[in-house]
């Protein structure tokens, strides 16, 4: 695999939401990237709903219906749908095949009495934890394709949030050792992404699919879970933010696989993978405070070609189902961002989109379009491996934060900050001898199987 | 400053967000002494320190004049204690704990190997990840919590079937139990656990928490209390020890 060596965008002031490079047209007809934001909802079922396929099919069919028939409703004229697998739907690969098919039936439905221009990305569940199976070889692995193969017959959009890495990742983290967390994300799960992505590749085209993307969100979003808000004690903040930048590299595997976004929403990473790769991207924000809250609300916004909600479970509302609330509220903040294209305001819209997150917090400060950018120049510029790219991405993560002097840090943070670079720098220059090093540091990690990657 | 079209933007940060944090960090504090001794408070320092590295060769050289029991409740634990306090107080952080909670089981398990036998523990929790759900680093800091707080962890791991926990239970009998889930589809694990143990007469605090889980879902069932935090379970358990009922224990912690 050919690691990305230049940058898709030459600069960060070319980069604007609603517009990619390299737009992907959907099933129907959906441009995405094309020059419009378009809403991703994404609902959830209600806990028992997953009690047998039945149930299960019928709670997927009201709030997929709910979120069509509100864009209709009120006026939203796209809408993309993403159902994130259950265990039960991967687990049960059929399961998640007839979802996508009754949504897709829905979608021909709207479309042929209303015009309404859908979109349905299935995103499969990873069902392979690294320490209890062989990611490459293991009934679990064997489900997960067969869900691919199962839902890209009839989706538009194929995603997953693979889980390689994980187990040293989640030894790491809470050990605040950055080494462990640059050989979880960038060797173990850059290997599991390329490894899965080959093939999702396949069965996507195969079936006429998009291959969308992955995320980092089992490793990057822990983090920044974990980070939590400005009380919380578990993990500097400024950890998550070198972890965002070293994911990067990670998701970024996937596209030099052949996926061809658009990406997935919980890639916060993403603004960094636009820039590199000119694909479209899926982001979440202030709308997915319904599922965990951020601070990069507005920022994550600046250059989304989807946005979405995380997940929201389906459940009644005062104003309808949860389903037709969110696909409202995303609709309506997709149409201000359209708006702005039209009225030629789109660089003072996405200006205030920055400056109201800029110096939030580290995690919304490298996400902003310039720093994103900077860093993605950092990966493209250090693409020897993908250890090099990855620590490079770090550091120049910490170098951007600690280079500008309005972002405030506790000294606690900044003091962590200061060591996890003076770590980075330490490692060996040489993917090899860096691999080397964790092999043996980290063979004792419980359920750490160097074959799952292919070692 | 931010650019915009060659202007420079001046932002007052001030009128967009507050950073209530930023002048409250709490003053960086030392680890109290612990012992008169020296070489008791080297231990309890290396385990504020969380050295795992350091421990073996510490716990090696004060086992030549003190006995194995002394070392672990004058040296390792009051070193914990400490850790536990400055987390508290909000001085250290997770990663800290994690550290400190590795070097003293390092440091007791020598000890151990010293006496021919292992510590006595206050008490068994079993812990566990919900059938289903594989995300479950929130067990991993609870078990290290509860390790560092002097519990005999069973730890059945995740994606365990309902039979198994119960299982588990019926076996070990511990003070507690606990139950993790990221997604709200598996938490539904929870009270089919809950009716098993009941009708088998064990009557166990059933503390369940993680990601999407809600309170209003835990106190539904019998025996279940609702864990906002992970940093809770100690202390949750503590209550467990002392014989509090988990209706006391969900009055305390929940509602």
């Amino acid at each position: 695999m050919k690691l990305t060596s230049s940058m898709a965008y030459k600069n960060p002031q070319e980069i604007m939401f609603g517009k990619a490079i390299k737009p992907v047209i959907t099933k129907r007809g959906l441009k995405i990237g094309g020059g419009n934001v378009i809403p991703e909802i994404v609902p959830h079922p209600r806990p028992g709903r997953e009690k047998d396929k039945g149930t299960l099919i019928r709670e997927f069919e009201r709030a997929n219906d709910d979120a069509l028939e509100r864009c209709v409703n009120v006026g939203h004229p796209y809408l993309v749908i993403e159902n994130e697998h259950i265990y039960q739907m991967t687990n049960n690969p059929s399961w998640g095949g007839e979802i996508a098919a009754q949504t897709a039936h829905q979608m021909d439905e709207y479309k042929d009495k209303y015009g309404l221009i859908a979109a349905y990305r299935s995103t499969i569940a990873d069902i392979r934890k690294p320490d209890i199976v062989n990611m490459r070889d293991s009934d679990q692995t064997r489900k997960v394709f067969e869900s691919f193969n199962e839902c890209a017959r009839h989706s538009d959009i194929v995603s997953i949030e693979s889980m390689g890495g994980k187990e040293i990742f989640d030894y790491s983290i809470i050990r605040n050792d950055i080494t462990g967390m640059l050989f979880a994300q960038a060797i173990l799960g850059g290997r599991d992404v390329e490894w899965i992505w080959k093939q999702i590749v396949k069965i996507a085209k195969k079936h006429n699919c998009i291959p969308g993307g992955d995320t980092d969100c089992a490793q990057a979003n822990t983090a920044m879970f974990m980070a939590g808000g400005f009380l919380s004690k578990n993990i500097p903040h400024t950890l998550a933010a070198l972890c965002r930048a070293i994911s990067a590299g990670r998701t970024l595997v996937a596209y030099e696989c052949g996926a061809t976004g658009p990406g997935k929403d919980c890639a916060y990473e993403n603004p960094i993978i636009k820039a590199i790769t000119g694909i479209p991207i899926a982001t979440e924000g202030k709308t997915s405070a319904c599922a965990h809250s951020a601070l990069c609300g507005n920022v994550i916004a600046a250059v989304c070609d989807l946005w979405s909600n995380e997940a929201v479970e389906f459940h009644d509302m005062f104003g309808g189902s949860s389903a037709a609330v969110f696909t409202e509220i995303l609709g309506y903040d997709a149409a201000l961002m359209n708006a702005s294209v039209e009225l030629g305001y789109q660089k003072q819209f996405q200006a205030c989109l920055i400056a109201s997150d800029r110096y939030r917090d580290p995690q919304a400060f490298i996400l902003c379009p310039d720093n994103a950018w900077t860093i993605g120049k950092a990966i493209t510029d250090n693409s020897e491996s993908c250890f090099t790219r990855a620590r490079a991405a770090a550091l120049k993560c910490g170098e951007l934060i600690l280079g500008d002097p309005k972002m405030m840090l506790t000294a606690f943070e900044n003091k962590s900050l200061l060591d996890y670079l003076k770590e980075l720098d330490s490692l060996p220059d040489n993917e090899g001898d860096f691999i080397d090093i964790c092999l043996k540091k980290y063979s004792k990690v419980k359920g750490f199987n160097p074959a799952s990657y292919g070692f | 400053m931010l650019t915009l079209n060659g202007e420079i933007m001046k932002t007052k940060t001030s009128s967009i967000f507050t950073r209530f944090d930023i002048n409250l960090e709490v003053e960086k504090q030392k680890v109290r002494k612990v012992s008169t001794d020296e070489l008791l408070q080297e231990v309890a320092d290396c385990v504020a320190e969380g050295d795992d590295d350091e421990i073996e060769n510490i716990v090696k050289n004060v086992l030549k004049t003190k006995s194995p029991v002394k070392v672990i409740d004058e040296g390792l634990i009051p070193g914990m204690n400490e850790v536990t306090r400055l987390w508290d107080e909000g001085v250290y952080f997770l990663p800290q704990v994690i550290l400190s909670s590795d070097t003293m089981i390092a440091g007791i398990a020598l000890c151990e190997k010293r006496m021919g036998k292992l510590m006595e523990k206050k008490g068994k929790v079993v812990t566990h990840t919900a059938e289903g759900d594989i995300h479950d680093i929130g067990q991993v800091i609870v078990n290290a919590l509860l390790n560092a707080a002097g519990f005999e962890v069973i730890n059945l791991g995740a994606d365990v079937p309902v039979d198994e926990v119960v299982k588990a239970c019926k076996l070990h009998n511990p003070v507690m139990l606990t139950g993790t889930a990221l997604m709200t589809t598996t938490m539904t694990a929870f009270p089919k656990i809950a009716a098993e143990l009941k009708e088998l007469g064990l009557n166990i605090p059933f503390v369940c928490g993680g990601g999407a889980v809600s309170e209003e879902y835990v106190i539904s069932f019998d025996y279940g209390v609702w864990g906002k935090e992970a940093s809770q379970a100690s202390a949750m358990a503590e209550d467990a020890l002392k014989g509090l009922s988990w209706q006391e224990i969900r009055n305390k912690w929940n509602g």
